[in-house]
């Protein structure tokens, strides 16, 4: 008789004992939970044995759990390796997930706004325990994604995954590549620092372009808030970029993934016989099923990859941060996020809209028809060999693209102006200039001169640089003021440094560093000799404060005739110099300068 | 190898793997995790030092005009940052400290006579060595400005309750308002948010340059001696000439012009207006804005041939260019001047002063080198 007016864990108890009850209540719990594993289903599974009862109790997940009715109950033998697929949309997906997780966790300490995003950055790093690691996680993440997403893409082509059924598979895939990239591109704003400003001022500037103008007009306000990109630009970015865009790329994935459940994975295309598609029809003996094998495989991969970006963004990579975003200053090097540069190099090749608009459109349309393009039965290499050439002629364009839309291609800056920026370049895009990293006690206050390194070897360096400072101070013979005198007056009123004199001295060779920086300032002049005639340039370091030096380069040379900024040749093969009524040559000087503070960390650039 | 395979075939050595990597990446982050304080500290070390530099280049624009490069002061136009006054360093501490104990035991109940007569000698020496530290700031006593070695905190003698970080950082916001006792020229607001050139992490940056000025304990007299100009007290309320409650000009350039052409313009008043509406503090020499002199020239042979300030202008003359540029500072920008002029002309001067101005500048058009 039940203790209780209704049977209970209690009867249970009295009938079979505590620790049977127990265990019958565990396994309930646990075949619920999994939807129709109990806890022997599970350890036979786990330990590669056969299922020891009927109907098969691995499938039940399949039919009557919400998570796994995603998931076939089997796959191919085939599409479970390393090729046809290299996992690619698999990982996509684990990317997908491992954003929105790294994501949330940063929203929790942003706030967009171009008041406080930047301070927010700061905060990240300086302040928040594990801050950098997901910022750099997250970052990583995208980056990646980029790459797996459209490493699938790829895939697909080639093994021409595309084909009938598949055509709309393709079709949702090249949207959620789109997406992928906006959605990369939209997050490159949020730090609200120089290289999110102008890399999406750059892209921006594009939609800007679309024909009519009313509409690109229009566009432009919707997505920047306003002409320029402020406030309202930001905080659209950031609702699109947490918002609008994972919801799209949530969708479209739901639908991608049914339909290739739908049609099964394609099989590697030497496994059927033209035309034929038999992925739904797996015969016994080539079935893997999803428990337990695929998904202890999954679970491994996770962790696998996960380890695999905590090492690299422990030992290897870190979020860039440059400096906050300054609409008046617009650094030299500017480009797009590396994904898109194939669309700034398509640019420079003329019209704005042609190559900006309607180019990419074109593209993105010609690949979502392509399937109905290329509709022959046969998915082998020898037989596609023209659809292959497109595929190879449009991925190398795109290269091409790429690699002219780097900030070193079709962009000329005058030699004076490169050379500076060389030595003085703020950290961004790996790079440094080879000022900065110099150890600051090295930077001994005083001037110094390219001129030294002329010298044939070290000994002579001194005499070298004491013949510098008498030509320095040699008045011209028609009575014109000494060079020394014309950098100085430069130096005050342009530069805001007041020298009482121009005394340069020998780089003490226990600055091994400094020296070398000299000495590559040297040769960078000696490459650039046509346009900066004669030149020599000056480093003169000078204190500011306890643990502030300041450091200006100096660079003097004769002036030569330019024409598009190309140095114009005589017929001997030497520069024309421009010369005054008198027929002297034209001094020119040009300066910039640095402050170098003892904390600062400046790292040179790997491989730099 | 057989590519169609799982890539790891047998169950326990994905178990195994898969437990590994699990592990390894807590015990990564584990350790980051421990590393975590040291992190933090480091980067923020390491945006401080940059800050400063970037507040030294800001610094080097915008503010050594008048403050000069070294952050000594220009005399007649504004204070030392650079120095121990500022910053509130007393270098009679020790002796004031010593006095005032002797002071407290001398009164107190219980001193016998012998101590007392103790004390007093050792007052006269303490006097006399206080009477030496300051015949050495002799030079800092004979400087502009007011400095007294027994008052010698900037913030105490204004009664700013705050720190000096924040006195520096809201004198960038706001700027300084001039005097008939004061600065001939006032100090612009600097701030956007109040209608000044710079953002705040930019007021940050200087603000971190000049508070690195500052050397704590180590300030020698002779710091103080190199000042050339030291802060002056604010006796007399605030009179700044700007506001005439008269009609403001406005941004309408050809409506300016009009109201103008009946005025006549006053050169003395204009060059008070010059100077009390902070116009000289930078384009004195041309450092921050265009140079005062030759403005006419420049105006009518340069600026007008320029197709970009051709359709900006009602009229092409060199009023209308001044007028213009005045008003609507950003519209035209000469290189490698920035927008750092107040754009708020247009709602504080009165026609009257408007035609002041142009009269004294179109005086001013000396030939330029």
């Amino acid at each position: 008789m039940s203790v209780l007016p209704f049977p209970s864990f209690l009867d249970d108890i009295k009938e079979k004992g505590l620790k049977r009850a127990v265990f019958d209540g565990v396994n309930e719990v646990v075949e619920r939970i999994t939807a129709g594993m109990n806890l022997q289903d599970i350890r036979e599974a786990l330990r590669g044995e056969a299922p020891s009862r009927k109907p098969n109790p691995r499938l039940q997940p399949h039919a009557d759990g919400f998570w796994l009715h995603m998931r076939p109950s089997y796959f191919h033998k085939s599409v479970t390796g390393v090729y046809p697929e290299f996992r690619l949309g698999w990982l996509s997906t684990y990317f997908v997930f491992f954003e929105t997780i790294t994501g949330i966790f940063l929203m929790v300490f942003y706030t967009p706004s171009p008041e406080v995003a930047y301070a927010n950055m700061l905060t990240i790093m300086s302040n928040v325990p594990l801050g950098q690691f997901m910022r750099d996680l997250h970052r990583l993440g995208a980056e990646a994604m980029v790459i797996i997403v459209t490493l699938h893409m790829l895939r697909t082509f080639l093994t021409a995954s595309y084909k009938k059924p598949r055509e709309f598979t393709w079709a949702t895939g090249i949207i959620l590549i789109f997406l992928t990239y906006f959605l990369s591109f939209s997050g490159y704003l949020l730090p609200w620092d120089q290289l999110a400003l102008w890399a999406v001022t750059i892209g921006a500037s594009m939609v800007e372009a679309a024909p009519p103008e009313i509409v690109g007009t229009n566009l432009n306000l919707l997505l920047r808030g306003g002409p320029d990109i402020g406030a309202n630009g930001l905080l659209r970015f950031y609702l699109l970029h947490v918002l609008a865009v994972p919801a799209l790329l949530f969708m479209f994935t739901g639908v991608h993934y049914y339909k290739v459940i739908i049609h099964g994975h394609s099989l590697p295309p030497k496994e059927e016989n033209i035309g034929e598609d038999t992925a739904k029809r797996v015969p016994l003996d080539k079935r893997v099923y999803f428990i337990p094998d695929v998904l202890t495989s999954e679970i491994m991969w996770i962790a696998v990859t996960t380890l695999i970006l905590v090492v690299l963004v422990t030992w290897f990579f870190h979020a860039p941060l440059e400096n906050h975003a300054d609409p008046q200053v617009t650094p030299l090097g500017t480009t797009a996020p590396w994904y898109f540069l194939w669309v700034q190099g398509a640019l420079k090749l003329g019209d704005k809209v042609l190559w900006g608009i309607i180019f990419p459109t074109v593209l993105l349309v010609f690949f979502i028809i392509w399937p109905y393009i290329d509709t022959a039965p046969s998915r082998r290499w020898a037989h596609r060999r023209i659809q292959l050439t497109v595929g190879f002629v449009i991925m190398s364009m795109l290269v091409i693209f790429s690699y002219m839309g780097l900030a070193e291609f079709g962009v000329v800056n005058s030699a004076d102006t490169t050379v500076m920026y060389h030595l003085t370049k703020e950290p961004a895009h790996n790079q440094v200039g080879t000022l900065r990293p110099i150890p600051f006690e090295e930077l001994q206050a005083g001037i110094y001169t390219t001129r030294q390194f002329e010298a044939l070897d070290e000994s002579e360096q001194t005499t070298v640089v004491n013949a510098f400072n008498a030509e320095l101070e040699m008045v011209n013979t028609d009575g014109g003021r000494a060079i020394a005198e014309d950098v100085l007056a430069y130096l005050g009123t342009s530069q805001n440094l007041p020298l009482s004199s121009l005394e340069v001295v020998p780089v003490s060779s226990s600055s091994r560093e400094l020296r070398e920086v000299v000495e590559g300032f040297a040769h960078e002049l000696e490459i650039n000799e046509n346009e900066l005639h004669n030149a020599w340039g000056l480093i003169i370091v000078t204190d500011v404060q306890d643990d502030l030096k300041r450091i200006d380069v100096v660079i003097r040379w004769e002036d030569v005739e330019l024409e598009n900024g190309k140095v114009v040749f005589d017929e001997a093969g030497e520069p024309v110099l421009r010369l005054d009524e008198n027929g002297n040559t034209i001094p020119r000087l040009n300066s910039q300068h640095i402050y170098i503070h003892r904390d600062s960390q400046y790292f040179a650039a790997p491989g730099a | 190898m057989n590519l169609q395979r799982l890539l790891i075939q047998k169950m326990e050595h994905r178990i195994i793997v898969g437990t590994v990597a699990f592990l390894a990446m807590l015990a990564i982050v584990g350790w980051i995790a421990i590393n975590e304080p040291g992190r933090m500290a480091a980067f923020s070390r390491q945006y401080s030092g940059r800050s400063i530099e970037r507040g030294a280049i800001l610094f080097s624009n915008n503010c050594s005009t008048c403050h000069g490069i070294d952050g000594l002061g220009v005399i007649g136009r504004a204070p030392a940052l650079n120095t121990p006054y500022l910053f509130g360093h007393d270098f009679l501490a020790d002796i004031s400290l010593e006095l005032r104990t002797l002071g407290f035991e001398y009164d107190a109940e219980g001193t016998t006579d012998v101590r007392k007569a103790e004390i007093d000698a050792r007052r006269a020496e303490l006097e006399a060595e206080q009477a030496t530290r300051v015949a050495q700031m002799q030079t800092a006593l004979d400087a502009q400005g007011d400095y007294d070695p027994t008052a010698p905190g900037r913030l105490q003698n204004l009664g700013w309750g705050g720190t000096v970080r924040n006195y520096v950082y809201t004198t960038l916001v706001h700027g300084r308002p001039n005097s008939a006792t004061y600065w001939p020229q006032p100090m612009g607001a600097w701030a956007q948010i109040a209608g000044g050139p710079l953002r705040n992490d930019q007021l940050e940056d200087l603000t971190n340059y000049i508070l690195n000025w500052d050397k704590s304990e180590e300030w020698t007299i002779a710091d103080l001696n190199r000042v050339r100009q030291f802060p002056r007290t604010p006796v007399d309320g605030a009179q700044f000439a700007g506001l005439t409650g008269e009609p403001t000009v406005g941004t309408d350039v050809a409506a300016i012009l009009t109201e103008i052409s009946t005025l006549q313009g006053n050169i003395q008043s204009g060059e008070t207006l010059y100077s009390t509406l902070a116009c000289a503090g930078c384009h004195n020499g041309g450092a921050v804005g265009p140079a005062t002199e030759g403005t006419w020239t420049r105006a009518s042979e340069l600026r007008l041939q320029d197709p970009a300030v051709q359709a900006l202008l009602p009229e092409l003359t060199a009023q209308a260019y001044v007028v213009h540029s005045i008003v609507l500072p950003y519209e035209y920008l000469v290189a490698p001047y920035g927008p750092v002029m107040p754009a708020t002309f247009g709602t504080t001067l009165s026609y009257q002063q408007m035609a002041d101005l142009l009269i004294y500048l179109q005086s001013q058009d000396q030939p330029i080198q």
